[in-house]
């Protein structure tokens, strides 16, 4: 069993950085940090950055995870290697471009890309953000899956725990906050979504007001996850990316004693109060049927 | 000083009472508490009723307070006869209408009609909702006054209201801890500018929110929250053109010696921290 640490970062592949940058200033109200040639860097808490751009294919997306020791990124290596994939450790020049010690990536069985990376890098100075949206961090990433072994990654290899499953999408947690990582039953491959946590309801009802007025389409809420219990709002960021300013997770206190609860596959699975969704893995299964 | 110790209920005529009571409970969620033949009463907490809508013309609004003693009913006619609004005593078949044992009618400056009632029914029964709305109970009122001012002198000078924040010269006013109970808003006439109820948590504004829009009831004003009071709220449109609100989250004022009220703008930024903006002018 992998010890996973935290979430550490999401890197997002766009065509267009500069559009980018100003949606990860201007929108999320994220700090810039650098820009190098085809590379711009954010930070939305403490660590060095958690969202970086890369100039290229807009399909390009990852996010990382970090190991406590270079024994147990070993381990991972094995392990994962054991499960039918194909983990490879990052060269010098990649561990640099992301701000880590050493990584190691690969692809789970629906094709998502996955860092597992060692002593990435923190900053000792105070996250100054370019916008007052409240951000706190980036809290969780929500992913498609096309295979039910993905589940089984989290939950065997690493110590990701089911805390909840709408349908056959699972919510995995790795501390004691409902979920870091979310899973999607979907015909497609790719990182769906990016949560940053914001301070409280105020910020995703500003947010809302913000977004209209900006023509960001909203694509869900503000609502309330029932499973989570957290207030979200999430809209269309660059190349197709959805973006979720969150407030309010729960927290599973005793690993020991909580049972995961089955949700129906329907849309009022994912929102309490009753939003519209126009994300097809986030409508129930009817609304996937019909996609 | 007349002490107004909780507003009771609004009466309000209308010339749908089947409108009225579809709007009441399907939408708003209140409970049929009695039905007559000319009036129909809706209970939204404790009380006995807390809304009745009448047979009659929508212009005819009343919004009752509540007194704790006959003398006070006394006193109140004196000192509204010296403030130049002279009130007249309820007689017993009126007393009857209202659930209450004794009242007293009048007009505010700006003409809103107005009546301290003395023991009014309590219920012994459950309040339970047409639908799961989360409704805690009639809680404020807004009045359209033609001169705030004039009003807010009127209603803290007579009565024991007191100003706890003003959004341009409108006074939001309570008459107890509860941050407004009685809410002054510059119109060109008197009348009813909202309805406030209560409800049990911010779920339950944006449930309503969603259901409100899926049924094609017009939401004025919202999902907000208000600066003055940081509740969050809701407001759209009943019978006849009122307006009700929802909210959830008023402050209470606690500490009567070191509150002071404080100016906000009138405007959309003044009346929510959100961002929403009044789709008509109701600031």
């Amino acid at each position: 069993m992998i010890e996973l640490e935290q979430l550490r970062y999401v890197r997002l592949g766009t065509r267009d950085l500069r559009g980018a940058s100003e949606f990860a200033t201007g929108v999320l109200g994220l700090q810039h940090v650098r820009t190098e040639a085809d590379r711009a860097y954010f930070r939305s808490d403490y660590r060095d950055h958690t969202l970086c751009y890369v100039l290229t294919d807009s399909d390009y997306a990852s996010f990382a995870l970090d190991v406590r020791t270079a024994e147990v990124l070993k381990r991972a290596q094995q392990a994962l290697s054991d499960f039918g994939l194909k983990p490879r450790f990052g060269t010098d020049e990649e561990c640099a471009d992301r701000r880590v010690k050493a990584f190691i990536a690969f692809e789970d069985r629906t094709g998502n890309s996955v860092e597992i990376v060692l002593r990435p890098l923190m900053s000792g100075w105070r996250y100054f953000p370019s916008r007052d949206t409240g951000v706190r961090g980036l809290l969780s990433v929500a992913l498609r899956s096309k295979s039910r072994d993905d589940e089984r990654l989290w939950t065997s290899v690493f110590n990701g725990r089911i805390s909840d499953w709408v349908g056959d999408a699972c919510y995995i947690r790795m501390d004691r906050l409902h979920h870091r990582l979310s899973l999607h039953p979907s015909s497609q491959a790719g990182l769906l979504g990016v949560a940053f946590e914001v301070e409280s309801i105020d910020q995703v009802m500003q947010a809302k007001y913000f977004l209209k007025s900006s023509q960001i389409r909203i694509k869900h809420g503000p609502g309330r996850q029932p499973t989570s219990g957290q207030m979200f709002i999430t809209f269309d960021g660059p190349d197709g990316m959805l973006f979720s300013f969150v407030t309010g997770m729960s927290t599973i206190a005793d690993d020991q004693t909580h049972l995961p609860r089955q949700f129906p596959d329907v849309a009022s699975s994912y929102c309490a109060w009753g939003s519209e969704v126009a994300i097809p893995e986030l409508a129930g299964a009817e609304s996937l049927r019909d996609n | 000083m007349i002490e107004l110790r909780d507003i009771r209920y609004c009466r309000l005529g209308t010339r749908d009472l089947s409108a009225a009571e579809w709007f009441a409970t399907t939408i708003l969620g209140l409970e049929v508490a009695e039905r007559t033949k000319r009036a129909l009463y809706f209970k939204s907490d404790s009380r006995d009723h807390t809304l009745c809508y009448f047979e009659g013309e929508p212009e005819d609004q009343t919004t009752a307070f509540e007194v704790a003693a006959s003398e006070d009913l006394d006193a109140a006619a004196t000192a509204l006869e010296a403030a130049g609004s002279p009130a007249a005593r309820g007689t017993a078949e009126d007393s009857e209408l209202r659930r209450v044992r004794d009242f007293l009618s009048f007009s505010d400056p700006s003409g809103n009609k107005i009546e301290l009632v003395l023991r009014p029914a309590h219920s012994a029964r459950h309040y339970h909702g047409t639908r799961d709305a989360g409704v805690t109970g009639f809680s404020h009122v807004g009045l359209f006054s033609t001169n705030a001012a004039r009003d807010e002198v009127f209603w803290t000078t007579v009565f024991n209201a007191r100003v706890s924040d003003r959004l341009g010269d409108a006074p939001l006013m309570r008459i107890n801890p509860v941050h407004h109970t009685i809410a002054i808003l510059p119109g060109r006439k008197a009348g009813i500018h909202h309805i406030n109820h209560q409800v049990a948590s911010t779920d339950d504004v944006q449930r309503s929110n969603a259901l409100l829009r899926e049924r094609q009831i017009p939401v004025v004003f919202g999902p907000g929250r208000h600066p003055a009071s940081s509740a969050q709220f809701l407001y759209f449109t009943g019978p006849d053109e009122v307006t009700y609100e929802y909210s959830v989250g008023v402050r209470n004022v606690d500490d009567e010696p070191i509150y002071r009220e404080r100016q906000l703008e009138a405007s959309a930024r003044g009346a929510c921290q959100w961002g929403a903006q009044p789709v008509v002018k109701l600031i």
